[in-house]
C-alpha cells in the first residue's frame, strides 16, 4: 500500500467506504507512517489501554500486509525469541544449516522486508533490549554458526520495528540512550473528547455484547455515566485520580460486563447499580485507597450531577465492597 | 460596478497576498475593511510608519478590546495597498464598544470557531487534527490561485451556521457601508475585505435592491441627524438622511472626551455625484457613539499568540511572518533553525543526527500530506518525533489548539516559543497618544522621575509626598519600571522615607495607553483601577486596597470602597480576614499623619463594624482542642488595639467587650487558643482587677491544650504576663507537674506560645522562673544551652537507664 492508502486504512475515509479504525489524532498516524519509511524504528508509548497495540497492528498490517511478526516482551523474553533458535534434533543430526535454523520474528522480518512488532519492549531485561541495537543500526543480523553468505542476513527494504511500551510498568527511562536514539517516540494519549470516547465505548461494547449473545444494546445514558466517571477518575476533575489505569479499553470492558449482568441476571440492558459493582472490580482492584476514592466519588460527586442515572449511581454506592 | 468581496482569515499571509493582488488588479474607488469605524477619520495615524505589530486599543467605561495588525494581516495589506492605489480606505465594522463585542477582547478572532460543528466535519474529512492544520493544508501551503477555494470554504462554513445576535448586528452594519460605498463609487469597483465568515452574509445582504426593514426606515426619519456637514451635498434629501446607529450607548453625544465630535466619514475627496439609487438604503452609516476612545498601541507577537478560546485567531505569528516575508520553504527552514538554536542555548540535546531525522520526517510528512514544501505542522511533527525520546505528558499544542500546560517537555516549550517569536511593535513618535500618556510624561519630567536608577523620597516633605503619590499611582496601574524597594508597609510603620527603583522600558508607553481606559488623569486612572480591584477583591485584600488608595492619595475612592468594606465586614464569617482589615485600618486611623488619614471618621466606621463583627463571631466560635490559629489570634489582638486606642470611634463600650471576653474565656466549648486570648483581652481591658490567671491556667493544664491556650494568652496580653511574676510562677508549676510524656505532647504548642515573646522578654521570663524557684543563676544561660543537644539527649537516656536499673534492684 502507498503511504496515503495506509493512512486512509487507519484513519478511515468515508467517501471510499473505509471505516475509521483508530480514534486519535490523524497527525499521530502520519508521523508513525513516515517514521517507518525512515531508518528509525517507531516507539509507541502511553498509558495502558490507549490502543497502542491496536495501532501497531493496524500499521503493520497496512505496511506489510500482515501483523503476525510479533515479539511479546516480558521478563522471560530471550534473544532466541527475537532473532533465531535451532531445531536441536536437526542441529545434532546435520550440524548448523539453514534447515535446522528456526527463524524468530526479527530474522523473518529482515529477510522478508516486513514490519516487526515488539510489544511491551520495556518489560524485557535491558540486555535483551540492547540486542536490537545492531539490528536497527547496521540492519544486518549475523548468524555466526552458519558459514558463507547464509551467515549474514541483510535487512530488505520494508523492514522496520514498531515497539510499544507503557508508561506505568517500567517506563522508557531505563532504556539505554543508544537504543532510544534508534527510535522515534510517539506518545499515544487517551481520547481527549468526551463524545468521541463515548461513541467508541458504545460501538465496541455493542459489538462485544452481540458476540456474547446479549439481545439488547447498552443504554446510552448509562454509558454516558460510565464514561464520564472513567474520565473524572482518570483526569481528576475536582476529585482524586485513581492509581489504576482508567483507560477507554477498561471502560469498554466494564460496559461489556454491565450489559452481561443486566441481560443474564434480569433480562435488561444494565443499570448504574451494575456499573458500581463492576467498577469495584475494575477501578479499585485490590487497592484500598482507590476503593476509598471511588466511594468518595460516588458519594460526593455523583450526587451533584443532574440526571436520573447519576442519582441511581449515587444510590447504588453501598454496593461497593467493604 | 458592484462590490468585490474578499473573505479572509485574519492574520493569514495567503489571504493578504490575495487581497493585495485583488486591489492592485481592480484599482477600486473604495476599499472597505472590517475594522472599527470610529477610527476612519484617523486612518492617517495608522500609516505614519510604525513598526508592526501594532493594535488599535479601544475602550469605554466597561470594556476594552484590541484590533491587532501585523505585516501580513490582510486588513493591514488592504489598508496600505488601497492607499497606494489611490482608493478611499474605510473601516466598516461597529466600534469595539458596541454591545455586539461584549466579552470579546480580540476583534480579529476566528469567528467560525464559535460555530464549530462544520469545522469538525471538515477536519475529519481531510484527516487533520484541527482547523489550523486544515487551513495550512488548504491555503497557506498552496501556491496557486486560492480565490475560488477560499470562497467555497467560507460558503461551506457559513452555510451551516446561524450567526448570533452580535454577528448579525455587525453584518447588518457592514452591509450598509457596502451599499453606501457602491452607490457612491458609481461605475468604479469597490473591494470589501472582511472575515470570511461574514462574506457570504454580506454578499447576500447587498445583492439586489433590497429595501431596508420598515422599522429601520422609520427610525432613520425620526432620528433627525442634521449634524453631517461633510455629507455629499449633491444627494437627494432622502439619501442624506443618516440611519440611526443600530444601538446607541448610554452616553450622549456630548461626552466625547478629547475627541472631535463628528465621527462622520469625510469623503470630500471623492467627487460627489447624484445617483439613481432609490432608498435611504445607500446612505453612509453613522458611527455609534460612546464615552469610549481608540488609540494605537505597540503590540507583540507573543500577545497576538496569547489569545485563547473564542478569542484566538491564527496561531504562530513568527512563522507566518516568515511565510509572508520569505515564502513557506524558507519559513520552514527558519523554524527548524530557531527551535534548534533555542534548544542548544538551553543546553538541551539536539544532535545533527536528530536534525537529519527531523528533516527527513518533515519532508516525508509533506509528501504524505501532499504539500509542495513542508508546512508548519509537517516541520513541527518532524521535530517532535526526532527530538523527543520520552513519553510526553501532554499532546503537542498544535494538535489540540490551546496553550501549553505546565510541565511540558522542553522541546515543546522551545517549539512553541519559536512559533510565537519575540517581535514587538514600535509606534512612530508622532502617533497621538491618549491624554494620560502626555500627562504622565510631563509629570515624570517635572517631578524628576524620568531617569533610570534609585530614588529616595522623604515622605514628611510635601515634595517627597507628591512624588511618592505619583509613583504609587503608576504602580497601582501596573505600569512597568516603577518598583518600590522599601517604604511604609502599614499605617503603624515608622518608616518615613521610601526607596524606588526606576527602570524606563519600551513597555511603559503601551501600558500607559492601555491604562488610559481607566481615566484621563493619573489620579483618576489610579482611582478607577483601585475601584475595579476592590470590586473583585476578597475582604483581606480590601484592606490592602484601602492602604494603596492612601498611598496614592486617592480621595475619591474612600466613599465607595470604604462603604463596600463596611458592608462586607458586617456579613463576613472569616475571622482571619477581619483581623487583617481591622489591623490595617486601625493602623491608618491611629497613626497616619504622613498621609493624613489619622482620626478619619470614614475609617472609624470600618473600625466599629469590624470590631463588632469580630466580637460576634468570637462568641459563637465553638470547637474542641485544636492547634492555635495565629490569624484568629491576630484578629483578637486587633480588637484589643481598637478598643484600647480607638475608643472614640467605637460604638461598643469597653465594659461590654470585657464582658464578651470573660464569657468566652470561661466557655468550655471554645477552642483553647481563643479562651486564652479572651482571658488576655479581659485582663488588658479589666480596669482594676486582674483575672485569676492561676485558676484559669489550672483548668487548662491538660498537655494537649496548655500550649494553645498560652499562645492565645501571650498573643493578646504579652505585657501583662511579663509584668506579673506570679503568673510566670503558676505556669512554671504547671509545666513542672507534667510527666515526661505529657511534656513531649505539650512541647510543640508551648514553643509556639513562647515565640510571641522576643528573646529579651524570654530572658525576663527565665529570670522570673529562677526567682520563683529561689535559684541564683544566669537567665541568659537558660535560654541558650551551649551543650550539644545530642550530649543532653545521651545524658537523659543514660539517666533513664540508671533509673530503670535502680527500679529493678528495688
Amino acid at each position: 500500500m502507498s503511504l496515503d492508502a495506509a493512512r486512509r486504512f487507519v484513519v478511515g475515509d468515508d467517501s471510499r467506504g473505509i471505516s475509521r479504525k483508530f480514534v486519535g489524532d490523524p497527525s499521530l498516524v502520519d508521523r508513525a507512517l513516515v517514521t517507518l519509511a525512515t531508518s528509525r524504528g517507531l516507539m509507541l508509548v502511553g498509558e495502558p489501554g490507549t490502543a497502542k497495540s491496536l495501532l501497531s497492528e493496524l500499521i503493520a498490517a497496512a505496511v506489510s500486509g500482515e501483523s503476525t511478526l510479533t515479539v511479546q516482551g516480558g521478563a522471560a523474553t530471550t534473544e532466541d525469541q527475537i532473532k533465531y533458535s535451532w531445531n536441536y534434533a536437526l542441529l545434532v543430526a546435520e550440524g548448523p544449516s539453514t534447515r535446522s535454523l528456526v527463524p524468530a520474528p526479527m530474522l523473518r522480518g529482515m529477510a522478508e522486508g516486513k514490519v516487526v512488532r515488539f510489544e511491551e519492549i520495556t518489560r524485557c531485561p535491558l540486555e535483551v533490549q540492547d540486542s536490537l541495537l545492531s539490528l536497527l543500526s547496521e540492519r544486518v543480523l549475523a548468524i555466526p554458526e552458519l558459514t558463507g553468505p547464509d551467515g549474514m542476513v541483510f535487512a530488505h527494504a520494508g523492514f522496520n520495528v514498531i515497539a510499544t511500551a507503557n508508561t506505568r510498568d517500567r517506563g522508557v527511562n531505563e532504556m539505554s540512550a543508544a537504543l532510544k536514539r534508534r527510535f522515534n517516540f510517539e506518545t499515544v494519549f487517551p481520547i481527549g473528547d468526551f463524545q468521541t470516547e463515548l461513541g467508541l465505548v458504545e460501538q465496541e461494547a455493542a459489538k462485544l455484547l452481540a458476540q456474547s449473545g446479549v439481545g439488547v444494546a447498552p443504554q446510552r445514558d448509562v454509558l454516558e455515566v460510565l464514561v464520564r466517571t472513567f474520565r473524572d477518575l482518570r483526569e481528576g476533575n475536582g476529585t482524586d485520580r485513581l492509581s489504576t489505569v482508567m483507560s477507554t479499553a477498561e471502560a469498554v470492558s466494564v460496559a461489556h460486563a454491565v450489559g452481561l449482568r443486566g441481560w443474564f441476571l434480569r433480562g435488561e440492558a444494565g443499570t448504574p447499580a451494575d456499573v458500581v459493582e463492576c467498577l469495584a472490580g475494575t477501578a479499585a482492584k485490590d487497592n484500598t485507597d482507590d476503593l476509598a476514592r471511588l466511594r468518595r466519588y460516588l458519594e460526593q460527586h455523583a450526587v451533584r450531577r443532574k440526571g436520573a442515572q447519576w442519582q441511581a449511581l449515587h444510590q447504588a454506592r453501598h454496593l461497593l465492597p467493604g | 460596478m458592484g462590490a468585490t468581496f474578499v473573505g479572509v482569515r485574519h492574520h493569514s499571509p495567503a489571504c493578504a497576498r490575495l487581497v493585495a493582488a485583488t486591489i492592485e488588479e481592480l484599482r477600486p474607488a473604495y476599499v472597505l475593511i472590517e475594522g472599527p469605524a470610529d477610527v476612519n477619520d484617523r486612518v492617517d495615524e495608522l500609516l505614519l510608519g510604525h513598526e508592526l505589530p501594532i493594535a488599535i486599543f479601544s475602550y469605554d467605561a466597561d470594556h476594552a478590546s484590541w484590533t491587532p495588525f501585523c505585516d501580513y494581516s490582510p486588513e493591514w495589506v488592504a489598508l496600505t495597498t488601497g492607499r497606494a492605489c489611490g482608493a478611499e480606505v474605510r473601516f466598516i465594522d461597529l466600534p469595539a464598544w458596541h454591545p455586539a463585542f461584549a466579552g470579546r477582547s480580540n476583534r480579529y478572532a476566528d469567528a467560525e470557531l464559535r460555530y464549530a460543528e462544520v469545522v469538525e466535519r471538515l477536519c475529519r474529512e481531510f484527516g487533520v487534527d484541527n482547523v489550523d492544520v486544515l487551513w495550512d493544508h488548504l491555503f497557506e501551503i498552496e501556491t496557486g490561485d486560492i480565490r475560488e477555494r477560499l470562497s467555497r470554504y467560507f460558503d461551506l462554513l457559513r452555510g451551516s451556521a446561524q450567526a448570533d445576535d452580535g454577528d448579525a448586528a455587525r453584518e447588518e452594519y457592514m452591509a450598509r457601508w457596502v451599499r453606501a460605498a457602491v452607490a457612491d463609487a458609481g461605475d468604479r469597483p469597490v473591494v470589501v475585505v472582511t472575515g470570511g465568515f461574514h462574506t457570504p452574509a454580506l454578499k447576500a445582504m447587498t445583492a439586489g435592491d433590497t429595501e431596508p426593514p420598515d422599522a429601520l426606515k422609520a427610525k432613520a426619519t425620526t432620528a433627525g441627524h442634521t449634524t453631517s456637514p461633510e455629507q455629499p451635498q449633491a444627494k437627494t434629501p432622502s439619501e442624506t438622511e443618516w440611519p440611526e446607529a443600530p444601538e446607541t450607548m448610554t452616553a450622549g453625544d456630548t461626552t466625547w472626551p478629547e475627541r472631535p465630535k463628528a465621527k462622520t466619514p469625510s469623503h470630500t475627496t471623492t467627487p460627489a455625484q447624484p445617483h439613481a439609487t432609490t432608498a435611504g438604503d445607500t446612505a453612509w452609516p453613522e458611527v455609534p457613539k460612546s464615552t469610549g476612545a481608540s488609540y494605537l498601541v505597540p503590540y507583540s507577537h507573543q500577545r497576538l499568540d496569547a489569545f485563547t478560546g473564542y478569542q484566538s485567531g491564527m496561531p504562530s505569528p513568527e512563522y507566518y511572518q516568515r511565510v509572508w516575508a520569505d515564502g513557506p520553504a524558507r519559513a520552514a527552514d527558519a523554524l527548524v533553525e530557531s527551535v534548534v538554536t533555542r534548544l542548544r542555548r538551553r543546553g538541551q540535546p539536539a544532535s545533527t543526527a536528530d536534525l537529519i531525522a527531523a528533516r527527513t520526517l518533515a519532508d516525508g510528512l509533506a509528501g504524505l500530506r501532499g504539500h509542495p514544501h513542508p508546512a508548519r505542522t509537517d516541520v513541527l511533527d518532524g521535530l517532535v518525533s526526532a527530538l523527543v525520546s520520552e513519553d510526553l505528558t501532554q499532546p503537542p499544542p498544535w494538535t489540540r489548539r490551546g496553550p501549553l500546560l505546565p510541565g511540558a517537555h522542553p522541546a515543546l516549550v522551545e517549539m512553541v516559543a519559536a512559533l510565537s517569536g519575540d517581535r514587538t511593535g514600535r509606534l512612530h513618535p508622532a502617533t497621538p497618544a491618549p491624554p494620560l500618556v502626555t500627562a504622565v510624561t510631563e509629570l515624570l519630567t517635572t517631578l524628576r522621575l524620568g531617569h533610570e536608577g534609585e530614588v529616595r523620597l522623604d515622605l514628611t516633605e510635601p515634595d517627597g509626598l507628591e512624588r511618592s503619590r505619583v509613583l504609587h499611582r503608576l504602580r497601582v496601574l501596573a505600569i512597568p519600571g516603577f518598583d518600590r524597594v522599601s517604604g511604609p508597609a502599614a499605617g503603624t510603620d515608622p518608616a518615613l522615607d521610601e526607596r524606588w527603583e526606576l527602570k524606563p522600558s519600551d513597555l511603559r508607553v503601551p501600558a500607559l495607553i492601555e491604562a488610559a481606559a481607566f481615566g484621563a488623569t493619573l489620579e483618576e486612572a489610579a482611582g478607577t483601577a483601585l475601584e475595579r480591584r476592590a470590586a473583585c477583591a476578597g475582604l483581606a485584600e480590601l484592606a490592602g486596597v484601602v492602604f494603596d488608595a492612601v498611598l496614592c492619595g486617592v480621595t475619591s475612592l474612600s466613599a465607595t470602597v470604604i462603604a463596600s468594606l463596611t458592608d462586607r465586614v458586617a456579613v463576613t464569617a472569616d475571622l482571619a480576614a477581619l483581623g487583617h482589615v481591622l489591623g490595617g485600618v486601625l493602623a491608618l486611623w491611629r497613626h497616619d499623619r504622613l498621609f493624613g488619614t489619622a482620626r478619619d471618621p470614614v475609617l472609624g466606621a470600618v473600625l466599629d463594624a469590624s470590631t463588632r463583627r469580630i466580637l460576634w463571631l468570637v462568641e459563637g466560635l465553638h470547637g474542641g482542642p485544636a492547634p492555635a490559629d495565629p490569624d484568629r489570634l491576630r484578629a483578637l489582638v486587633a480588637t484589643r488595639d481598637a478598643v484600647v486606642h480607638a475608643d472614640p470611634a467605637l460604638a461598643v463600650a469597653r465594659a461590654d467587650v470585657a464582658g464578651v471576653a470573660g464569657r468566652v474565656a470561661a466557655d468550655a466549648l471554645a477552642p483553647p487558643d481563643l479562651r486564652g486570648a479572651a482571658l488576655g483581652l479581659g485582663w488588658v481591658l479589666g480596669e482594676d482587677e486582674q483575672p485569676d490567671v492561676g485558676h484559669a491556667a489550672a483548668g487548662m493544664a491538660a498537655p494537649n491544650v496548655l500550649g494553645d491556650w498560652l499562645a492565645g494568652l501571650f498573643a493578646v496580653a504579652r505585657e501583662e504576663v511579663l509584668s506579673s511574676p506570679s503568673v510566670v510562677g503558676v505556669l512554671d508549676e504547671i509545666v513542672h507537674a507534667l510527666t515526661e510524656d505529657e511534656f513531649l505532647i505539650a512541647l510543640p504548642a508551648l514553643r509556639l506560645a513562647f515565640t510571641y515573646f522576643p528573646p529579651v522578654e524570654r530572658e525576663r521570663i527565665a529570670g522570673a522562673v529562677l526567682a520563683h524557684r529561689g535559684v541564683m543563676g544566669s537567665a541568659r544561660a537558660l535560654l541558650r544551652t551551649e551543650v550539644d543537644p545530642l550530649v543532653v539527649a545521651e545524658a537523659m537516656a543514660l539517666e533513664r537507664r540508671v533509673d530503670e536499673l535502680l527500679e529493678g534492684l528495688r
